[in-house]
């Protein structure tokens, strides 16, 4: 009825490698596309600003500690450190007077460049012990931003961004923001969707699940590896440079403590490990639940005369938030984009499964 | 059906809730994003309790000019993207006086403040060259600078001493992130003018682990200790004193330590301990004795009544007695409606404003936003904190030339 479809069948290899496999989703996708698109004329500036933008950011961000964790399946506990080191190399070069454009991409490979050497003494070690050294990246650059004054700004550690530019355009609306956060958010995107169909992808998914039986095959684990952390390192990188430029404006440690590591991590896993629509939706629920409720629970108790003492209503959010990532993971352990996929595979065939019961 | 009318019933109520509230008067409203819920839960709880407290008081007084004045409190979970949000809301509310409790933060909303013309009130937290008005120019960070602040420390040291410095030994135990690492710079630059040793002891965070720091203490003796820690490391750091028997004497604070962390570092073992304020220490304060009498034995209060005999609470009063005092100048020099300017217009008045005697008297200008940067030392007794000094800053000269040197790089 909403997909239109009779199964989803391939009579050759083009259409089974086809990125949207069902018309549906893809017109979906073309759907949420435009309405990106035309956000900055639909929503007021208040959400574009405060919430779409970070979001979108995020969501990158997020996505490329995806592709180390839920498709190289590589746990990875100092991803805050590698968007630190984008940042504050992006903004060095951008100070420095090399054009954004350039100072992105220098962000991004610098950020390459640490995070693989870091997986390098890394991919000695698996599961828990990872997760363990790449916490210990996390806490060596920690050290180095709150140690090294010539890196983190000055004695209060906080390192103005130059104003925006790209394409020799100065970037200072709220709209054109939203506009540079939006594409790079669309370019990650698109290229983990067509990750998924490439050898590269598979490799990685094969590492995965089984690394031995992976080079049993003839896929080289530890390369893979690598790639995977070079790949995710420099979308991490670029991510946290246009955190700063678009968002916070400057760059201080505490934007990339090792709390942040774990808040990305738990948008991937609250999202679905592996699943790209389910880093949308654990961004926002991470991210930007907290603060919805919080505003919420504020306007209620206020309008309801309630006399509630300002540090309980500042819990109550946090408790709300908590409750709410245990239940969604209790209902769907796989995460709110698997959520998302029950809904999708039940509509997919309603109303014709309801005949059979 | 019958659910559906609920749900629909429910729905219809919660929009209520989130319009119904917007009708009212139009207050002077004050933007409190803090952090009540992570990192500064140690004072956010008290200062924001002062604040509607003094918010109250004003209001059975009649308002400030006739209008009422309102604190919104949101917590913002010391995460800067929530502190953003909180700051881009309230301001499309029509709220043009911030103030956030919160370093980074405040760091996080200083830009954006600046290019809206909003006023952002950052006492005691956030970067120190902000009191740099001539760059800063929405910037207000009324209260010392951690470095006025250590300056003031040393100028103490040296009245203990007669004015002579040259054989004294003064150790810096520090946080080594920001917050500790601050005063450093001074230090040197005063230990260099005046010819005293400076020591310099970094202790990791959280400081639970300070076993290595007090011991090189001991071997080293200074004679004097500053110290610039947080919370629970003051009772690692009294045990550890204890055990290296170090006397509590020679131990300045920070203006961070309240009577919970004297309670907790026992209060016998917490006499003779000094702080650097910039606010009248104990609960004998006329602001507050006015608000129990007028509130809390009304019932009226915000908050418990014990959280009014924290050090913080007078902390509170004090950055709040300036937010509306400016308010009120700010209604005499250009009447209502207050504006962002007419507000900026009533900080710049304000004159050896000290709230009936509960801090430092504050001068503040379009140069110094800090107002002056005047703080004292008390000394625990056992029972309340004691004066050592009068109102003092010193070497200005030095402090202006570390935010000048700071303050240049900003943009």
């Amino acid at each position: 009825m909403f997909y239109r479809l009779s199964g989803i069948h391939h009579a050759n290899y083009v259409s089974d490698s086809r990125i949207f496999k069902v018309p549906a989703d893809r017109n979906l996708a073309a759907f949420v596309f435009l309405f990106g698109l035309a956000a900055p004329f639909i929503l007021p500036s208040l959400y574009l600003n405060s919430y779409m933008l970070p979001w979108l950011i995020w969501t990158a961000a997020a996505l490329g500690l995806n592709l180390v964790t839920g498709w190289a399946g590589q746990l990875h506990l100092g991803y805050a450190a590698v968007m630190a080191v984008g940042a504050y190399s992006a903004i060095h070069a951008a100070r420095f007077g090399v054009p954004w454009e350039f100072a992105l991409i220098i962000g991004g490979l610098a950020s390459s460049v640490i995070g693989s050497l870091f997986a390098f003494a890394a991919l000695r070690v698996k599961g828990l012990y990872l997760a363990l050294t790449t916490l210990a990246m996390q806490f060596v650059m920690d050290w180095v931003l709150t140690h090294s004054p010539a890196i983190s700004g000055g004695s209060h550690a906080s390192l103005q961004s130059p104003t925006l530019a790209l394409l020799g355009q100065e970037i200072t609306s709220d709209t054109g923001y939203y506009y540079v956060a939006f594409g790079w958010c669309v370019l990650v995107t698109i290229f983990m969707l067509n990750l998924k169909r490439t050898g590269l992808g598979r490799a990685l998914v094969a590492v995965r699940e089984k690394d031995f039986a992976a080079a049993i095959l003839g896929v080289n684990s530890f390369y893979y590896k690598i790639l995977a952390f070079a790949t995710s390192s420099f979308i991490a990188g670029v991510s946290g440079a246009l955190l700063v430029a678009t968002f916070f404006f400057l760059a201080a440690p505490e934007q990339f403590s090792v709390a942040v590591s774990i808040q990305v991590l738990a948008m991937v896993i609250v999202g679905g490990l592996g699943s790209i629509i389910g880093s949308y939706f654990g961004v926002a629920l991470i991210l930007l639940v907290p603060g919805l409720v919080n505003g919420f629970v504020a306007t209620a108790s206020q309008s309801l005369g309630m006399q509630i003492n300002v540090e309980t209503l500042a819990h109550i959010p946090n408790a709300v938030y908590g409750a709410l990532i245990v239940i969604i993971l209790l209902i769907e352990p796989l995460g709110l984009g698997k959520l998302y996929g029950n809904i999708r595979d039940y509509l997919l065939v309603w109303p014709f499964d309801q005949l059979r019961k | 059906m019958k659910q559906l009318t609920k749900a629909l019933a429910i729905i219809s109520m919660m929009g209520g809730l989130i319009t119904g509230t917007q009708a009212l008067a139009e207050p002077f409203k004050v933007g409190v994003c803090y952090d009540l819920s992570k990192a500064y839960t140690f004072a956010s709880p008290q200062v924001s309790q002062a604040a509607m407290d003094l918010a109250k008081l004003i209001n059975t007084k009649g308002g400030i000019g006739g209008e009422p004045v309102e604190v919104i409190v949101r917590d913002h979970g010391n995460e800067p993207q929530r502190g953003i949000e909180c700051y881009s809301k309230l301001s499309r509310e029509g709220v043009f006086v911030f103030d956030t409790l919160s370093t980074p933060v405040s760091l996080a909303i200083l830009r954006r403040a600046m290019e809206d013309e909003r006023i952002l009130m950052q006492s005691l937290v956030g970067r120190g060259d902000a009191v740099d008005g001539t760059v800063f120019d929405w910037v207000y960070p009324i209260g010392p600078t951690y470095w006025g602040q250590a300056a003031n420390d040393v100028a103490y040291i040296k009245h203990l001493h007669d004015g002579d410095l040259s054989d004294v030994k003064v150790g810096f135990v520090y946080f080594d992130y920001p917050f500790g690492q601050e005063p450093i710079e001074i230090l040197k630059t005063l230990s260099e003018k005046e010819g005293f040793e400076l020591d310099l002891y970094p202790v990791p965070l959280p400081g639970r682990d300070q076993a290595g720091v007090w011991s090189k203490v001991r071997r080293d003796k200074p004679d004097h200790l500053i110290v610039w820690m947080l919370g629970g490391a003051y009772v690692v750091a009294s045990k550890e004193m204890k055990r290296n028997r170090i006397p509590m004497e020679k131990y300045i604070s920070v203006n961070w330590l309240n009577e919970v962390d004297i309670a907790n570092i026992g209060n016998e073992a917490a006499i003779g301990l000094k702080r650097g304020t910039n606010v009248v220490g104990g609960p004998d304060v006329a602001l507050r004795h006015e608000i129990l009498a007028e509130l809390y034995e009304k019932g009226q209060g915000s908050g418990p009544l014990e959280k009014t005999q924290d050090v913080f609470y007078n902390t509170g009063l004090a950055m709040y007695s300036i937010v509306f005092e400016a308010a009120r100048k700010a209604v005499e020099l250009e009447g209502l409606p207050i504006t962002a300017q007419s507000y900026r217009a009533g900080l710049e008045s304000l004159k050896d404003f000290d709230a009936n005697g509960l801090m430092a008297p504050i001068t503040v200008t379009a140069e110094d936003h800090g107002g002056g940067g005047k703080t004292r030392i008390e000394m625990w007794n056992g029972e309340t904190w004691v004066p050592q000094t009068d109102w003092i800053a010193e070497y200005s000269d030095v402090v202006w030339d570390v935010v000048k040197e700071s303050s240049s790089k900003y943009g």
